[in-house]
């Protein structure tokens, strides 16, 4: 009878704060073993841009020498700053005008997919899952070969452009929503739904009332990934836009990096980086406020899972 | 009524995006095919695409294997140059990830939110952003030479962005290492701690529990985050365009982009395409199984 | 790992597989896009011969090779005609212009605007990077371009292509200030499509300072991009045609244009001596490397050095930067020329601004900030160094005249003389 489970579970108990006190001492030169490389990492992964930041309100022509602090290269430079260079405006607001179409139309046919991914069993839609999945990792420049073929060999109604990259995009950006609703859906179960049915809800009005709220923190990060990434895009953007009014930030920095690049160029791409920043904060505050209601924080888990 | 209709409202919720990716995705890929396996206009040596299949031409195809494999195989020394660097580079990110992500999920403790959000700010800082700050740093009066020259008075400059094949290697790590961290972050979090110590309680020593316990629980991650680094490696250009600009450095997409634009070679750039989408296609599937594999479960 | 595409596939698989695959091909094929080639063709003669047979189509021998020893008088399409005299320019027009980055001084350009103000005339300045990425994009028709910049070697796909307008003169007074053997040039008899706009040679730049020796003074000057010394300082054009010439020139040949499969063998044995001597880098961005130091040295057209020395950093000085051309004027020479693209939809604001270029003023202006010399009558040699549009360290980027009777200008090469010259490019651009 004492020879149960309880001396095991008292040598568990007994045991514990001693391995504690005996890990404590040689991990924690380990932790700060640790420590130090995260640290050198993110000083070596952020620095640099940090820099490319500062040297957007130099004073001078240089990116490498400091000159003085201004803010020449965005407003007062009277043909070079983002305020005055109207390519330079048009790019900035082309790129976001890209990530807000793309969001606009990914997110909600990926939502809804997931939706009907989650009741409708059979070869085609997990098929479509499977293709989505895979465009995922697939090198962009195969999908934007694709449709570049596409658009110059068939009468599409869509040339190259504006259309043409918002096309691409969405493809290329479907997987986020799909993947990411999927998890959260799984986590959440039918339960919900069925308890709406089961008090007379339609099947649509189940989910309209029921699980589209539940499923609010998964359409966010989903929101806010797609839109950060669109404002990220390259090869997509670059092998379907037509002329400079279809040009975007990144293309921007591709063209002139290793041209002839003033600090204007730093300027555009910190503003950029500002415009993702100030999304991804309100989209976190979103999810505060919605997490402080609800209790819940499984999705940012399933998000990293599903990465 | 009402259960057909609730039947039906699945496949119409999810009608929108099948016919998206059939669109937008089968068709542009058969599209490739056709412009692979088609013919060029004889004056402006544009593809003229075949749509038929029973009419395919494997001309195109022939002429990328010949560069690949036969007796002209000048592509080869490219395709195996973009070996090499994904896998020095793979191997690169992984050695960075391992330790920052392990340190991440173990022992940050209370800074562990801070920690986590500065890995997660280069997803959203772009990456033609970051290559333009090495641009910067590296240019020949940028900080870089400005350091190891100690401001001019050591004649070390080294002229870093004239094709350094290092350099690229360097572009790349930087470039991709974040797709590399979480997922080792998410694989390296799920082991429980107390499981460690368990190990530990039967006497593992700490290399042993790196060996028989951390390890093979991070073996998700390992490959997961290998392949988000490698795949997209395999259709890189603009890194090598950026930080080098030399053909010494050209890696397949360069190839591929090169005769995109050229006439003549679009068709070839699709064969090579095809060719390279062919090798990928395994670890691709095994990816995105494995993927919808570890949806179910968790 | 990849199977060869070469096996045969069994011939049961190949059935099925296109029963099923037939009928979406057959509606792929339904909506294939009509070519731009041969102009208006019928969409469904396009669709029931797509063998590229197409009437329209001139077969590869026809299109005439233009040259200075075969002048060529383009024929005018069918529908094709100029656009009649004395109409107003489109109001509230985008006038898309395609060229070369940095090719076109932006303050001319809102010049263009403001005098056109009346008219909302806005410019939008589109690039590329050479000209069969040019070609391409213009002939998918896809972009309505209105005016873009070309030279010799694609003019004859461009009239064949039917891609590009014949000009109405009378929209063209300007073309008084340039010189006259340009109203009535080899590549296009009557200038019925074609107005200069710069002329140039291909040779070396270099900074003086990082280069210790003065290349000119080299038997063979060209040699510096096989010498190992500069290796990582170097780099040519990213240009097929320029860099084929230039490897033919060096190994004493004159003919740039050549079908010959031998020459061109050696020449391409010598590219790749070149990649492996001196590992030189592929870019038209010479005119600010050299300045900034990436480079020491660079292949590059004449304007580059000249436009170079506004790229000069702070602190160096900008009279380091040289230019070589064979001083003979027996090195690669050519000129752009501005043609206005049928897929254009401001046909009359484009004859406009095609005008405004070439005058002397606009035309001048643009000079001194492209660094590319316009063939204008007001310009000599000494006025150009005296009056400061070229700085004395770069007088022997001054073309003379003559130099276009001995120069070797880039031709127009037949379809499989082209397909050539791309694969050796592409060997070349793969690495060694």
């Amino acid at each position: 009878m004492t020879v149960s489970a309880a001396p095991a579970e008292a040598l568990l108990a007994e045991s514990q704060p001693r391995s504690r006190r005996r890990l404590r001492g040689s991990s924690e030169a380990r932790a700060y073993g640790l420590a130090t490389i995260t640290a050198v990492y993110l000083l070596w992964a952020l620095v640099p841009v940090a820099i490319t930041v500062l040297f957007s309100f130099n004073s001078g022509r240089s990116r490498g020498v400091w000159q003085g602090f201004s803010l020449r290269w965005y407003t007062w430079d009277p043909t070079g700053s983002v305020l005055n260079d109207e390519s330079i405006r048009t790019a900035l607001t082309h790129t976001v005008l890209l990530a807000v179409l793309t969001t606009a139309i990914a997110v909600p046919i990926g939502v809804l997919f997931a939706l009907a991914l989650d009741r409708w069993r059979g070869r085609l839609p997990s098929g479509a899952n499977f293709l989505a999945l895979i465009t995922f990792v697939m090198p962009e420049i195969a999908l934007a070969i694709g449709l570049l073929f596409m658009v110059t060999y068939l009468a599409t109604p869509f040339g190259l452009g504006t259309w043409a990259q918002v096309i691409g995009l969405v493809t290329f950006q479907l997987a986020y929503p799909i993947v990411i609703c999927r998890a959260r859906l799984l986590t959440i179960g039918a339960h919900y739904e069925e308890a709406a049915r089961d008090l007379g809800a339609s099947a649509l009005g189940a989910i309209r009332r029921v699980t589209l709220p539940m499923l609010f923190p998964a359409i966010l990060v989903s929101v806010i990934l797609v839109f950060a990434d669109v404002l990220d895009d390259f090869v997509i953007v670059r092998y379907l836009s037509s002329d400079a009014a279809t040009e975007t930030t990144s293309m921007r920095i591709y063209q002139t990096a290793r041209a002839a690049p003033t600090p204007a160029l730093n300027a555009m791409a910190t503003i950029i980086l500002v415009v993702s920043t100030v999304v991804i904060v309100l989209g976190w505050l979103a999810y505060r406020r919605w997490a402080a209601r609800q209790g819940d924080a499984a999705v940012i888990k399933s998000l990293a899972g599903n990465l | 009524m009402g259960d057909r209709s609730t039947r039906l409202l699945w496949p119409v919720l999810g009608l929108p995006a099948m016919v998206w990716i059939a669109l937008f995705f089968l068709v542009p890929l058969y599209v490739v095919f056709c412009v692979a396996f088609g013919t060029v206009d004889p004056v402006f040596r544009s593809p003229v695409p075949t749509w038929n299949p029973l009419q395919w031409q494997f001309d195109q195809v022939e002429v990328v294997w010949d560069r690949l494999f036969g007796p002209d195989n000048f592509y080869l020394p490219a395709v195996l140059r973009t070996f090499a660097y994904i896998a020095i580079a793979v191997s690169a990110c992984l050695l960075i990830s391992f330790p920052v992500a392990y340190f991440t999920a173990r022992f940050a403790g209370k800074y562990r939110g801070l920690v986590l959000a500065l890995l997660i700010a280069p997803f959203w800082i772009s990456y033609m952003m970051r290559m333009l700050a090495w641009i910067n740093l590296l240019q020949p009066d940028g900080l870089v030479n400005a350091i190891i020259t100690l401001g001019g008075t050591i004649p070390l400059e080294v002229n870093w962005l004239s094709g350094k094949p290092y350099v690229v290697v360097m572009g790349l790590i930087y470039g991709y290492v974040p797709y590399m961290l979480l997922p080792l972050f998410a694989a390296l979090d799920r082991i429980s701690p107390s499981l460690l110590e368990a190990a530990r309680d039967l006497g593992a020593s700490g290399f042993d529990l790196f060996r028989r316990v951390i390890l093979p629980m991070s073996v998700p991650g390992i490959v997961a985050g290998s392949m988000l680094v490698a795949l997209p490696m395999m259709g890189d250009y603009f890194t090598s365009d950026l930080l080098s600009k030399s053909p010494n450095t050209a890696m397949i997409g360069n190839l591929i982009n090169l005769s995109i634009a050229t006439p003549g070679q679009s068709g070839q750039a699709g064969a090579l395409l095809l060719v390279v989408l062919l090798v990928m296609l395994v670890p691709m599937v095994l990816y995105t199984r494995s993927n919808a594999r570890a949806e179910v479960r968790s | 790992m990849a199977p060869s595409p070469r096996r045969p596939i069994s011939r049961r698989r190949m059935l099925q597989a296109s029963a099923l695959a037939l009928p979406g091909a057959w509606a792929l094929a339904a909506c294939a896009r009509e070519q731009p080639l041969g102009g208006p063709t019928s969409a469904a003669s396009a669709v029931t011969a797509p063998s590229g047979a197409t009437s329209a189509a001139p077969s590869p021998a026809s299109i005439p090779i233009a040259s200075p020893s075969n002048p060529v008088k383009w024929p005018i399409n069918p529908g094709n005609e100029p656009i009649a005299s004395g109409l107003e320019p489109e109001a509230n027009a985008t006038l898309r212009v395609y060229n070369y980055p940095d090719y076109l001084d932006k303050a001319v350009i809102k010049d263009f605007e403001k005098e056109y103000a009346e008219y909302g005339a806005k410019v939008e300045y589109s690039t590329f990077n050479d000209y069969p990425e040019a070609l391409t994009k213009i002939r998918s028709g896809s972009i309505p371009y209105d005016v873009t910049f070309m030279t010799y070697s694609s003019i004859g796909r461009l009239v064949y292509g039917d891609l590009i307008r014949p000009l109405n003169h009378d929209y063209i007074p300007n073309i008084s200030d340039v010189w006259d053997e340009f109203k009535d040039p080899w590549y296009d008899l009557g200038w019925q499509y074609t107005v200069p706009y710069v002329i140039y040679t291909t040779g070396i730049g270099w900074r003086s300072d990082l280069i210790g020796v003065t290349i000119g003074d080299w038997p063979n000057p060209y040699d510096v991009f096989w010498d190992a010394k500069y290796a990582g300082k170097i780099a040519v054009l990213d240009d097929h045609r320029e860099v084929i010439g230039m490897t033919i020139l060096r190994d004493g040949g004159t003919d740039v244009n050549t079908g010959d499969p031998v020459a061109l063998g050696r020449t391409r044995d010598a590219m790749l001596e070149m990649l492996s001597a001196s590992q030189p880098r592929v870019t038209i961005t010479g005119y600010t490397d050299i300045p900034e130091g990436v480079l020491a040295l660079s292949q590059c057209w004449s304007g580059d050095m000249v436009t170079g020395q506004y790229y000069m950093p702070e602190g160096v000085d900008p009279t380091v930067l040289r230019f070589w051309s064979p001083p003979d004027g027996r090195g690669l020479i050519g000129n752009d020329f501005m043609v206005n693209l049928k897929g254009g939809q401001n046909p009359v604001l484009a004859h406009h601004f095609i005008n405004f270029m070439v005058g002397k003023d606009v035309s001048l202006k643009n000079f001194s900030w492209v660094g590319y010399q316009p063939p204008l009558k007001a310009l000599t040699p000494e006025s150009m160094v005296a009056d400061g549009y070229v700085p004395k360290n770069l007088a022997s980027a001054v073309i003379k005249p003559e130099w276009f009777g001995v120069g070797y200008p880039i031709l127009e090469l037949p379809p499989a003389v082209e397909a050539e010259y791309q694969a050796i490019w592409q060997q070349f651009k793969a690495g060694a």
